[in-house]
């Protein structure tokens, strides 16, 4: 299991557990002190995440499209900002 | 005709029960039972809170906590880990149509405008506040207010710190650090980067002094008037059924 920590510049702090299998996220939880509207939309992102790849760009992306769907805003990081998180978790980015 | 408001002052409770009513009057106000509510509350014991998408496990030392007394308890609002002194500290709450003519959709813009209130409120204590975005009240450049905001069911729901007093000692054995070395280094940067309002004014300021101050500071800023009510038994039932079944409950509290 990988854990990282990534506080945003000018923002909040992101914290990521993961686990990954074969380059791909097999369990996830993000923590962290930001704000995301509606809350409830953290899990959406989490079941959403299972089975991708660990790629940086893909992964925001996805997190982006999921939040603009959903009609999410997100509060002291980017989308951006939780895909770094959890690369460093998978121990490929830092 | 000036807009009416409710006011809440329902003295010092638990983290648990505090937590409850403020969800239950939010539920109240979104059904129309009650006006655009502002309530003043205290923590009694004293109590950790952590927001909703921190590990509590991670955030607090809850056996540190059980020593002392001190509760801890997950809000519904995001943000981070607060200590809530008993005396240390006043917390606010208000629960306010979304429809409002105060209410922006854009969230950074409503923490502003409903931040306005309470920051009138410590100027006329004498405090020469400013607004921080995302969501802070700062002074000389420290942190004095920390606010966090949901929207449920039609309704903002704000609620914030107003610290009176700061022990940053007790903070940092009741929330988590990584090492002696950290501790060390994170109450130093409380010290440097934290004040209270008897800290900056050189006097202990009470609690009736401080809730007048941001009373009036709410009814000119927002131009309603706050009048003094009571929780209805809709939200009395409702925060008993939430204490006891959410904010109480190792499922809640431990949930991520």
């Amino acid at each position: 299991m990988g854990k990282a920590t990534y506080k945003v510049q000018g923002g909040k702090l992101i914290k990521v557990q993961l686990t990954e299998r074969n380059g791909r996220i097999e369990g996830i939880r993000i923590t962290g002190d930001f704000f995301l509207h509606p809350e409830e939309f953290i899990e959406d992102v989490e079941e959403m995440l299972l089975d991708q790849p660990l790629e940086e760009s893909v992964l925001a992306d996805s997190i982006r499209n999921l939040m603009e769907e959903k009609g999410a805003t997100l509060l002291g990081a980017l989308p951006g900002d939780l895909a770094k998180c959890i690369l460093m978790a998978g121990g490929k980015g830092g | 005709m000036v807009e009416e408001w409710r006011l809440l002052d329902t003295g010092v409770h638990d983290a648990f029960y505090n937590m409850a009513l403020d969800e239950a009057v939010a539920t109240a106000r979104s059904e129309n039972l009650v006006p655009n509510t502002v309530r003043f509350f205290r923590w009694g014991p004293s109590a950790v809170s952590i927001g909703y998408f921190q590990s509590m496990e991670e955030e607090v030392d809850t056996a540190a906590c059980a020593e002392r007394g001190v509760n801890y308890v997950r809000r519904i609002t995001g943000g981070g880990a607060v200590y809530h002194d008993r005396d240390g500290e006043l917390t606010y709450s208000m629960m306010i149509s979304e429809g409002h003519r105060l209410v922006s959709r854009d969230i950074q813009k409503a923490y502003q405008t409903l931040c306005s209130g309470l920051t009138h409120g410590l100027r006329l204590l004498g405090i020469p506040v400013e607004f921080k975005p995302i969501n802070d009240i700062i002074v000389g450049g420290k942190k004095i207010s920390g606010n966090a905001q949901t929207r449920r069911r039609g309704v903002v729901h704000q609620h914030g710190t107003v610290l009176r007093e700061v022990d940053p000692h007790l903070m940092f054995t009741l929330l988590k650090v990584p090492s002696e070395k950290i501790r060390d280094k994170l109450i130093k940067a409380v010290e440097e980067r934290v004040t209270s309002i008897n800290d900056h004014l050189g006097r202990k300021v009470g609690f009736e002094e401080l809730k007048g101050a941001l009373k009036e500071g709410f009814e000119e800023t927002f131009k309603v008037k706050l009048v003094l009510g009571q929780p209805i038994d809709f939200e009395k039932s409702l925060a008993a059924k939430l204490m006891a079944e959410k904010y109480a409950s190792k499922e809640w509290n431990f949930r991520r």
